[in-house]
């Protein structure tokens, strides 16, 4: 039997199979951004044959299949989402564009204000309220919902965001608006607040059920129709979805949950460097992604990828659990530039595909990173995208002259410069990454994607301390396989406020066996194998505002001191991010969090069987004869 | 310009420094306690040289930007030589380079060898610092001492020991000294882990490299401000801003600046401004000096660094005994946000007229509202600050306004809590909490709406209310053309039927069970003649009840 991962990015769709001894096949079709299972189709095509093998022989010894996907991802971005209505409790419609009163780019008084996903016309309140601890405190008013359906019906939305004030601890009012939505819109996209994101906090919840009622038809259809492709084509397996969180989900779950497959894509990358680290046993790594305009960080600690609840996209807060991919202004195509004060600045302006950086020869001038990698030698012009194209040197040194000039420097100071600059920011973008986590990147190996991270790797460990960088001969099949490897993962989450010092140890208990009873169902939908529970709480010091992560893993949930071991294991994990922690205060938790997780059975690991990418011809080798200031580990 | 530097290295070390006090920020917006702290970000982290110029500034509460210069001047004036590593100083006396009395302000200094090159510092807003009335928001307040205890500077850490005498006399002035000690050790983190980032760039490229790199940052940043000062028409420009009252049956409270533009250079005179005032309002001179960095910070280029180079160009005149630069003992706790907002207002008015692409409306008034009552559940004392129902931004050439962004001095840096948590946490109901229609003063590019805020007190026993702003009487300012936002109007709807109106500057008014509070903030400030505003916008706008034809829908 085979598994095969489809990693469907801007360009090229890539898809490999392992079989069972650990071969590996790849191969690479052109994306179709209209339609992406047509992208993905031709790449099953392309795979077949390079097994040598008809498509239906190939389809019939698979037994799975695991997806990533960017459609939710280029929804938001490109606004191409569904017409959505939302539904709010009468007096707050306007939560999602409040944005808790922040806005962005603190000294750009002149900033517009940004377009909110629904607009004010489509936010309708409707007569109901519950109250914090779930108790009716006006009953849902059916005059007042049906008055907001005719607007929404008139207004032909496709797609419905419900989400009512305190839901997360009673959802009656949301329930039954979805029947009535049903009865009267029949065939709409629903998304209730209480199934998409059940916990405390409006802001959070409104906006990401907004965002999941956005991209869930786009999604849905896209993901169905795929489906339906492989059946044809004689695929009778589980095609499953690689999910903002890092784990995997069946299609239905998938759709349903769509704001959760906003992260799909790089999801896979983190996979990699997850399954990666596990073959070199490097427990604690930061993968990072250099793409054009620019890079991916995450994080690998103790072997498991850093979850984060406070991740958004394209300015949409989104805050289900996802991997913690913090995302910098700088690539490969960031322009250089000398601002009016003389200094030279690298960013955020990216040359992008067109004209792309001069090197490309389309008619770019100004200086992007690749250009000077380029003129520093790091780049073989005659053998770029392992020999499919090649760069132009000329537009690079000419286009590094002029930038010199400006600088009153030679041309390799320049392009220097220029890479000790992007070194710098990329530097301090994990920097900052690990200081929000906690950690200590010096303890950390690198690892890079993307076709330019290698080059900048090692200036970037030097900065950081950095002992150990890891290159990946051929990432993309790294990221497929590490797909592969990756588990069925349900979360679960329900809010609970209360003092650690006042909560009943029992109510808790039930919280949390109630939590793994729904994720073991879900879970046996797809799987019969072995199951792991996690457990862990959101929670905070009385009055601070952001809850930190707590595992509670471990724990003896039957103990009678319960709550006193869940408070001792806050202020430790509070004491370990943020060196200290207050004792004597009580700690609140704040939301109950379970993951169930279904492991398959590990893949074999083995050296690539067939062709590898092409690097360096043999022969040839790069005159690296200037050096890099402050003696860069680089051995030319 | 001699470039003593390769400006390569100039461009690494000035990333490096604005990724210093960026980190620094992240350090403590995760580690403070206090509400006002993690998640109204009301702190600022920098770095100042030897010479206490400010070389770097973390962007968070714009009117904190260039105040950290006054304070390490004097720091470093009180303690000259004796300053030793390990150290860490203390100061909040406006009269010593502070702001007001909540703000503490945490310095370490960074050595090379025997000398002091640098400082980390972290001002922060703290809930309490003693005085008549919690929080330091004290109205009726007629000197600083009834605004809470002041700290000249102050060695609180003696080369690594922490004095823990002092430490403990000052918590102890305060009415949470837990709370006051979790904030102050967020501070003293986030200094100390500066001055290690500060010592590796030291040690990675050498303090004489550094330095020189400084001059280079310094200088860029004032030719990048100077060359948008230089396109604008010389002249004398002139504008005013109004405060509605001082609390103490002074109305209409003026500051008036007179801009002299000549060349690349600007000429900031406020010593026509009113008199200093009986109650809070007064301004500090740092304070002062901030809200106008803070009004030119807002008219150059955003992505100019905020440091000591790009504020060379100006020259500030104002008069001691005048609202912006009071006499030592004056009380002065509103100042950050008033008289802080109408100083940054009088310039931006001033020079609207000479940059009016970049001007943009007025932003609201602060209007805060703290409630002390009783929680019937736990049968605890709770205080809870209203940071909901934040007024509208000002419209500018780029477009409208954003709603509910806030105030000149925090310019959407300021998070209100989850309406769900504080429902959870406190005996109170939000009944409404939606954008105010109409509030907006309408223009080319209209400002942003307010917040229409219906809170229900769900105690079980009497409870008091202390206000503390302005703009009951003042909407927020029209530019270029564009008119003025309606302003605040807050109402407390008693239980028993009667409606009383809050002023912005009240103690102890009492409020009992089931009464509620009717909060209506401002919009923001128009920007451009109205009548240039396009029919599709305001059709957009109708169908959006940004606007409607009748008031209070």
């Amino acid at each position: 039997m085979i598994r095969i991962g489809i990693d469907v990015g801007g360009t090229f769709t890539d898809i490999v199979a392992v079989a069972e001894d650990g071969t590996v096949t790849f191969a690479k079709a052109t994306s179709t951004p209209q339609d992406p299972s047509i992208g993905v189709m031709d790449a099953v095509n392309r795979l077949a044959e390079e097994m040598a093998v008809d498509v239906p022989a190939l389809l019939a010894q698979t037994e799975r299949v695991v997806h990533g996907t960017t459609v939710a991802t280029n929804a938001l971005l490109e606004r191409k989402g569904a017409k959505v209505g939302l539904l709010t409790t009468e007096g707050h419609r306007d939560v999602l564009e409040m944005r808790e009163g922040l806005k962005d780019e603190r000294y750009n008084m002149r900033l517009a204000a940004p377009d909110a996903l629904v607009p004010r016309h489509l936010r309708l309140g409707v007569a109901e309220r519950m109250r914090a601890e779930g108790v009716v405190h006006a009953p849902l008013d059916l005059t007042s919902l049906d008055a907001a359906i005719d607007t929404l019906k008139a207004a032909e939305v496709t797609s419905v965001a419900v989400c009512y004030l305190h839901s997360y601890k009673n959802s009656t009012h949301e329930k039954a608006t979805r029947t009535r939505l049903e009865e009267r819109m029949p065939g709409v996209s629903i998304s209730l607040s209480s199934e998409v994101f059940p916990e405390i906090k409006e802001y959070e919840r409104v906006s990401t059920t907004v965002v999941n009622a956005y991209v869930r038809p786009i999604v849905g259809r896209y993901l169905h129709k795929l489906g339906e492709r492989l059946k044809d084509t004689g695929y009778d397996g589980p095609v499953l979805i690689i999910l903002s969180h890092g784990g995997v989900a069946p299609i239905d779950e998938a759709v349903r949950l769509a704001a959760a497959t906003v992260l799909s894509g790089p999801a896979g990358g983190v996979a990699g460097a997850r399954h990666g680290a596990a073959l070199i046993g490097a427990e604690n790594l930061v993968p990072f992604d250099m793409g054009g305009t620019s890079t991916d960080i995450s994080m690998i600690v103790d072997g498991e990828p850093a979850l984060s609840t406070t991740r958004g996209i394209a300015g949409q807060r989104i805050a289900l659990q996802s991997l913690d991919i913090a995302s910098i202004a700088s690539g490969g195509g960031s322009i250089a530039s000398v601002d009016s004060g003389g200094i030279l600045r690298v960013g955020p302006e990216s040359a992008g595909a067109m004209p792309g950086p001069a090197c490309y020869g389309n008619g770019g001038t100004e200086v992007a990173v690749t250009d000077a990698s380029v003129v520093l030698g790091f780049l073989n012009p005659a053998n770029f995208l392992g020999g499919r194209a090649t760069l132009d040197q000329a537009a690079a040194e000419a286009a590094l002259d002029r930038l010199a000039g400006r600088l009153s420097v030679e041309r390799a100071e320049a392009a220097e410069g220029v890479h000790r600059v992007i070194n710098t920011h990329m530097a301090e973008g994990i920097r900052l990454v690990s200081v929000r986590r906690g950690v200590d990147p010096r303890r950390f190996a690198l690892l890079s994607f993307g076709g330019a991270a290698g080059i900048h790797i090692t200036d970037i460990a030097r900065q950081l301390e950095v002992r150990r960088v890891v290159v990946p001969r051929t990432a993309a099949v790294l990221s497929a396989w590490g797909m592969l490897a990756t588990d069925l993962r349900y979360e679960v989450s329900r809010t609970h406020v209360g003092d650690t010092g006042s909560l009943e140890a029992e109510e808790v208990r039930t919280i949390y066996a109630e939590m793994e009873q729904e994720g073991r169902r879900r879970l046996a939908d797809a799987f019969d194998g072995p199951v792991t529970v996690r457990h862990s709480a959101d929670m905070r010091y009385g009055e601070q505002i952001y809850e930190i992560d707590v595992p509670l893993d471990g724990i003896d949930f039957a103990r009678t001191d319960l709550m006193a071991e869940v408070a001792t294991r806050f202020h430790a994990r509070h004491e370990e991010l943020f060196t200290y922690s207050l004792p004597d205060q009580d700690a609140v938790l704040v939301n109950a969090r379970l993951a169930t997780i279904g492991e398959f059975a590990e893949l074999a690991a083995r050296a690539l069987s067939r062709r590898a990418g092409r690097g360096c011809l043999p022969g040839q080798s790069a005159d690296l004869s200037w050096r890099l200031a402050g003696g860069a580990g680089l051995q030319p | 310009m001699t470039l003593s530097v390769d400006p390569i290295t100039v461009s690494v070390v000035q990333h490096r420094l604005t990724a210093i006090v960026a980190e620094m920020g992240e350090a403590m917006l995760r580690t403070s306690y206090s509400q006002i702290l993690n998640s109204s970000r009301d702190f600022s982290t920098g770095i100042c040289d030897v010479q206490c110029r400010l070389v770097a500034q973390a962007e968070h509460i714009p009117i904190h930007v260039g105040a950290l210069s006054y304070a390490a001047e004097s720091v470093s004036g009180y303690f000259g030589d004796t300053v030793k590593p390990g150290d860490v100083y203390l100061l909040n006396d406006p009269y010593f380079g502070g702001s007001h009395l909540p703000d503490v302000t945490a310095f370490v200094p960074v050595f090379a060898g025997e000398k002091v090159v640098f400082w980390t510092i972290n001002r922060a807003h703290h809930s309490d610092i003693g005085g008549a009335t919690h929080g330091a928001y004290n109205p009726t307040a007629t000197t600083i001492f009834q605004e809470g205890l002041r700290i000249p500077p102050l060695k609180l850490y003696d080369q690594g020991e922490v004095r823990q005498d002092l430490l403990d006399m000052i918590a102890t002035n305060t009415r949470h000294p837990r709370d006051f000690k979790g904030d102050l050790a967020a501070q003293i983190g986030s200094v100390r882990g500066g001055e290690r980032r500060v010592l590796a760039l030291i040690e990675e490229f050498g303090a004489e490299t550094v330095m020189a790199s400084i001059e280079t940052i310094l200088d860029s940043a004032e030719q990048q401000a100077r060359a948008v000062i230089t396109a604008w028409p010389n002249g004398v420009y002139k504008g005013e801003a109004v405060l509605d009252d001082d609390g103490h049956g002074e109305i209409d409270v003026t500051i008036r600046a007179t801009v002299t533009k000549s060349g690349s250079d600007l000429t900031i005179d406020l010593t026509e401004s009113d008199p200093q005032s009986k109650g809070f309002l007064n301004s500090s001179y740092a304070n002062m000096r901030s809200a106008v960095a803070m009004a030119i910070a807002y008219l150059i280029d955003p992505e100019t660094p905020k440091n000591h180079g790009s504020l060379r160009p100006i020259t500030v005149k104002a008069k001691r005994g005048t609202i912006v630069y009071s006499e030592d003992g004056a009380p002065v706790t509103m100042c950050t946000s008033h008289c802080s907002n109408e100083i940054c207002e009088a310039i931006i008015v001033a020079l609207s007229e000479a940059c009016p692409e970049r001007a943009m409306g007025g932003w609201g008034r602060r209007f805060r509202v703290a409630i002390q009552g009783e929680n019937p559940e736990s049968g605890r004392s709770f205080i809870w600050h209203m940071f909901h129902a934040r007024p509208g931004a000002g419209g500018s050439s780029g477009g409208d306004g954003w709603h509910n962004a806030g105030e000149w001095h925090s310019a959407g840096g300021l998070k209100f809590g989850s309406v769900e948590l504080a429902e959870a946490r406190f005996p109170l109901h939000f009944r409404k909490h939606e954008f105010r229609p109409n509030s907006a003063g309408d223009g080319e590019y209209r400002g942003g709406n307010g917040v229409e805020l219906e809170l229900v007190m769900e105690t079980e026993t009497p409870s008091v209310v202390n206000t503390a702003g302005d703009g009951n009487r003042h909407g927020s300012r029209g530019m270029v053309g564009g008119e003025d936002s309606k302003p605040h109007h807050y109402e407390l709807h008693r239980a028993d039927g009667s409606v009383r109106e809050l002023q912005t500057k009240e103690i102890l008014i009492p409020v009992a069970p089931g009464d509620t509070f009717v909060i209506h903030s401002a919009g923001g400030g128009g920007w451009g003649n109205p009548t240039k505003r396009t029919a599709e916008a305001r059709a957009l706008d109708a169908l959006n009840q940004i606007t409607t034809s009748v008031d209070g829908a």
